[in-house]
């Protein structure tokens, strides 16, 4: 382990000229939210700052977060960012496997106390002691508990960590919950998504190396500067939202023009995350970009919110078949059925009260 | 038909401002707001430029939203520092046992038909101001916080974000929240059938001009007639 190491080092190492690295270094303040002036900052952290060791445990996941930050865009910079945090234990990447990878875990842990990062892919089964997920002979459950103890700060990839992903969906059978309800004493930065954009990913790590504390974040604990906008509001088709120009079928004229894909159910308007800003693989592309509506994979619960490709969600405690307008229409019906039996009755009640003999209307 | 023994000047014109403009805002709101969760109308082909649909839809349920908030505030005022006897919040206290006491248990018998003989009550009935607290001042409130919070997110950080946006992680996301908003919008429907019978039965009933006071300000008393 060369835990030493600066980035500007393994840069040159690699072979990487001042250029190039000065352009990676503008390059995150960009995708950061920086202001310009912040560049040298991240150049001075790279040059300076020994690499932060960062654990990365899986949990309950289908490893697409890794898959991702794998993709990060630019190939040599991909390799290096890879490198740059010093990723002395990940179970998914690593060469080693077995009782010598948990011994480095171990060794990091007491090395670096309270300094390394702990970054969790996946979310935690707690039903049964944790049972339905094993890492290396021990729950998950304990895994991360004990790995949290001494971090200095936790980062929750994807939507698994962050809210609870499709595992956690209803009927949630192992009792999966994300790794805020199990941690609660450390700081976390949830970075949802599933996956998450890998620029977002890095864009996170190399926040917290340069300014050493993690970086500001909104009500739902997601960084501002990637989960501030909705996707809605930053997307390429929004001009035809406002003019109300709607694909309704996914074969129909509008899909070919490429019209707002709102009516299929795009849940873009109610979804916070970068995809159309940065967009995925370095820029090619995004969901809506491709033509499907946004599914919102970096919303919480988004599994339990109705179907993706309908806008009015069905209300689950209210039997399988009905949504908001049924359920108000059947209200309102109900209102006025309601109002002409009370109507009858006090027209039956006046004719008889309007008889002779009754003094009382 | 009794004769007229008695004009009360029930309503004042700030109050039957405010019932007509609240109205009308409904109506607006619900029609605008069920057009923006279900847009039918589709433009012909052609470029976005020369179309505004989407966007007319969402400016006037704003506009009207912020009218029905604006007007709404003022019923607040005028409920608590207007002075008027039928319009103010002084006679509802359903924290207190008394409240739910003799006039209003008679208020539901009358209605339930267990009484014969209809309480009269120059304002709101017991049952009435219930039912106005529930649909008019809750249903009201939830809606306009809830309607900020989903307006603040086209500016992160503004005043509306900062200051209602706390509802959109206690409703479990944006999308929980237009469900809410959407659900809950049903309540007024519900409330104006429940409402025009109510009035409209009271005033067969009770002949107190009922309905025409929320125009003329005045209810009537008649001389009872031997049947």
């Amino acid at each position: 382990m060369q835990s030493n190491q600066t980035f500007a080092d393994l840069f040159r190492s690699r072979g990487v000229s001042r250029r190039d690295f000065l352009k990676f270094c503008s390059l995150t303040a960009v995708y950061l939210g920086l202001s310009p002036s912040l560049a040298p900052s991240i150049v001075e952290a790279m040059e300076n700052k020994p690499r932060t060791p960062v654990l990365w445990i899986h949990g309950l996941e289908c490893t697409c977060c890794s898959e991702s930050f794998i993709r990060s865009s630019h190939p040599t910079i991909e390799n290096l960012l890879f490198n740059m945090i010093s990723l002395d234990y990940d179970d998914v990447l690593s060469a080693a496997a077995g009782h010598q990878l948990e011994a480095v875990r171990k060794k990091i842990m007491k090395d670096y106390k309270g300094k390394y990062i702990l970054a969790v892919e996946g979310n935690v089964s707690t039903r049964d002691d944790g049972v339905y997920c094993m890492v290396g002979g021990d729950s998950f459950l304990n895994i991360l508990k004990e790995t949290a103890a001494d971090a200095a700060a936790i980062i929750a990839w994807g939507t698994c960590a962050s809210f609870g992903c499709v595992q956690n969906a209803a009927p949630n059978p192992s009792g999966a919950a994300p790794v805020s309800d199990i941690i609660k004493d450390k700081p976390i930065v949830k970075v949802p998504g599933c996956p998450p954009i890998s620029e977002v990913m890095t864009g996170v790590i190399a926040h917290f190396h340069t300014f050493g504390t993690l970086p500001e974040l909104d009500r739902f604990g997601r960084p501002k500067a990637f989960y501030n906008t909705r996707i809605h509001d930053k997307c390429y088709r929004r001009a035809f939202f406002d003019a109300g120009m709607f694909v309704t079928s996914f074969d129909d004229e509008a899909t070919r023009k490429g019209w707002c894909l709102y009516k299929m159910g795009c849940k873009g308007p109610t979804t916070y995350n970068s995809c159309s800003k940065i967009q995925w693989n370095g820029g090619t592309s995004f969901p809506i970009g491709s033509g499907h509506p946004c599914i919102g994979c970096s919303e919480p619960n988004f599994w339990d919110k109705g179907p993706f490709y309908g806008r009015l969600a069905e209300v689950p405690f209210l039997g399988s078949d009905s949504n908001a307008d049924k359920i108000g229409m059947v209200a309102v019906g109900a209102a006025a059925v309601g109002a002409a039996a009370h109507a009858a009755v006090t027209a039956v009640q006046k004719a008889k009260s309007d008889k002779p003999g009754n003094d009382k209307a | 038909m009794g004769r007229i023994i008695e004009e009360i000047y029930v309503w004042r014109l700030p109050v039957r401002f405010y019932h007509w403009i609240n109205a009308l805002c409904m109506v607006a709101l619900f029609a605008t707001g069920m057009y923006i969760a279900a847009p039918v109308l589709n433009p012909a082909l052609g470029e976005a430029v020369w179309h505004k649909g989407m966007g007319w839809w969402r400016y006037l349920h704003f506009a009207f939203a912020f009218i029905f908030i604006a007007n709404f505030l003022f019923r607040l005022y005028w409920a608590l520092f207007g002075g008027d006897k039928y319009a103010r919040f002084g006679g509802f206290r359903p924290w207190s046992a008394a409240w739910w006491g003799k006039p209003f248990r008679e208020q539901v018998e009358s209605y339930l038909f267990l009484r014969s003989d209809e309480p009269n009550y120059v304002g709101h009935n017991p049952v009435a101001a219930l039912a106005h607290f529930i649909f008019i001042f809750c249903g009201s409130t939830f809606m306009i916080f809830s309607g900020l919070a989903m307006y603040g997110e086209n500016n992160p950080g503004g005043f509306n974000s900062a200051w209602f946006g706390w509802l959109i992680p206690l409703f479990g996301g944006s999308y929980s929240l237009h469900f809410t908003h959407h659900l809950f919008a049903w309540i007024f429907p519900v409330y104006v059938i429940m409402h025009l019978y109510a009035v409209f039965r009271h005033d067969i009933v009770d002949r107190t001009s009922v309905t025409s006071s929320i125009i003329t300000g005045y209810k009537h008393k008649v001389e009872e007639e031997p049947g």
